[in-house]
């Protein structure tokens, strides 16, 4: 009945996956003036350029021909690896492709934010972070229903929320997320690609899973699990759900 | 000093206005000298559910502005001796609107009265921040319905959050469930999300249950605030949400199906 492939025999699978990317949005063509802000930044936070794959962003440039390789050249040498670029004109986009670089369309809009400006894990203000205590081993406890809208994270543990998680609502932990509740919004586990991460919750309902950068959607949640206690764990890439009782 | 209570709801046409002005009556009936705020600024409306729209000289921006003294806008209740409105502007901005102003405005009010209710526009903007900002306590009206539960969650969300007891880290809003428009027996066909559900998703106290009913739609139109139609379930269930407002015991009512007596059936005739 079903479409019987020889998986032993493949050579590969393609899938789908969100990975964390940074972007770096360039304001400035010039090599030199790139290279004496990288040095600058090298010095403040050496532990963010190790390897680094990055997408450089031309959409804020106006130059219809840029120094793409000597731009990339000084992020290697800075230990950021440029892996694509995003936006600009048509030889920008073919000297990215001759550089063996990957591009992107411009993005639509504002939605990226500025590294710097917002850490990209750190709770919004709305999440009231008092109520989500720290504990030893790095990870948090929060109490309450984390409500449409709010957003709380464990950027460097577990996540326990004693309490719902409502539709609308996000949570992200770089290890497991632990729902004493409902869960109906969104749970990320494995933001930093922990793969043995798990999502675990008393009242599957979620909008999305993820664990680090596989996820599923609600549709693609058997509905027969739907509202049951679960645990969701990465097994063979996959993400498998669980019926806990 | 006064209790300030805010009516929010994130979502538009759930009976925000309608409540407020309902609760305000209440409680001025009840005997507590009360003011009703309009923060819909632009889009003003609680005039016309209390019934004084011919009487608004100045608003609310006037006086942040400083263009009328507080009391010169300030208008008394025809119907209720304790009750008064503070209509908001309708040709203004909603920028026109100032934390420092409304601030002031609140504090010299609190020094007046028992009770001053927030009416808020709907949307998470400057005017709803604004009129939630100085709360003490929150009334929070929600429908039988999937966007307005999630939109009242949104607002319990930013109430914990946005507003000054939050920021100043004092004891949180005291958050009141309202459900209104609701209906038992199209809650029975499954048509409308039912009570329990919606205390499970919000998980707040229920405050009081407004049913689906005509009164309430004729009280609008005559600007008659339904609380005074007594005979009305909808005027007894806004009466009842009052007195637990009021910290009274009261069981809750509307909230199931009735039988109809034989006496309606034979006739036909409906509750009212």
């Amino acid at each position: 009945m079903s479409l019987n492939v020889d998986r032993a025999g493949m050579a590969f699978t393609f899938k789908g996956g969100m990975l964390p990317m940074t972007v770096m949005e360039l304001a400035s063509a010039d090599p030199e003036q790139i290279r004496e802000q990288l040095s600058g930044k090298l010095s403040q936070s050496p532990a963010f350029f190790q390897h680094t794959p990055v997408v450089l962003s031309v959409e804020k440039l106006d130059e219809p021909h840029l120094a793409l390789e000597r731009i990339c050249a000084v992020c290697r040498t800075h230990k950021l690896l440029p892996v694509a670029v995003r936006g600009g004109s048509d030889p920008v986009k073919q000297s990215a492709w001759a550089l063996g670089l990957g591009w992107f369309p411009p993005s639509d809009g504002a939605r990226s934010r500025a590294l710097e400006e917002v850490p990209p894990i750190e709770p919004v203000r709305e999440a009231e972070p008092a109520a989500a205590t720290p504990t030893a081993s790095g990870g948090r406890i929060y109490r309450g229903t984390v409500r449409s809208g709010q957003q709380i994270s464990a950027p460097e543990g577990d996540l326990v929320v004693v309490g719902a998680v409502n539709a609308g609502a996000e949570v992200l932990a770089a290890g497991s997320i632990h729902v004493y509740g409902a869960l109906r919004g969104r749970a990320l586990a494995g933001i930093h690609g922990d793969t043995l991460a798990g999502i675990f919750c008393r009242e599957l309902r979620a909008e999305l899973l993820s664990v680090a950068g596989t996820y599923k959607r609600m549709e693609d949640i058997d509905p027969h699990l739907l509202g049951s206690s679960v645990q969701v764990t990465l097994s063979d890439a996959q993400l498998g759900i669980t019926a806990l009782d | 000093m006064a209790k300030i209570i805010v009516v929010t709801s994130g979502k538009g046409g759930v009976g925000k206005t309608t409540s407020a002005a309902a609760i305000a009556t209440g409680l001025a009936l009840r005997g507590n000298k009360t003011v009703v705020i309009d923060f819909d600024v632009g889009l003003r409306n609680l005039d016309l559910i209390m019934g004084c729209e011919r009487r608004v000289v100045y608003d609310l921006v006037n006086v942040i502005q400083g263009e009328a003294g507080l009391n010169q806008a300030l208008i008394r209740d025809k119907r209720v001796d304790n009750l008064h409105i503070l209509p908001a502007s309708q040709t203004r901005d909603k920028d026109a609107l100032t934390a420092e102003g409304v601030e002031k405005i609140l504090d010299t009010l609190g020094k007046d009265f028992d009770y001053i209710l927030c009416d808020s526009p709907a949307g998470i903007e400057r005017g709803a921040q604004l009129a939630m900002y100085f709360a003490d306590e929150a009334v929070v009206v929600t429908n039988p319905e999937v966007s307005s539960v999630r939109d009242s969650d949104r607002i319990l969300g930013l109430l914990a959050s946005k507003t000054r007891r939050a920021e100043r880290g004092e004891d949180p809003i005291k958050e009141h469930l309202l459900i209104t428009r609701y209906n038992p027996a199209r809650v029975t066909e499954g048509d409308m999300l039912n009570l329990d559900d919606i205390r499970e998703i919000l998980a707040i106290d229920l405050i009081g249950l407004i049913p689906e009913s005509e009164a309430v739609l004729r009280a609008s139109n005559q600007g008659v605030p339904v609380t005074h139609d007594d005979s009305s379930d909808a005027g007894q269930a806004y009466m009842d949400t009052v007195s637990r407002l009021l910290g009274e015991d009261v069981p809750l009512r509307f909230h199931e199906m009735q039988k109809k007596s034989l006496l309606s059936r034979m006739f036909g005739g409906g509750r009212r």
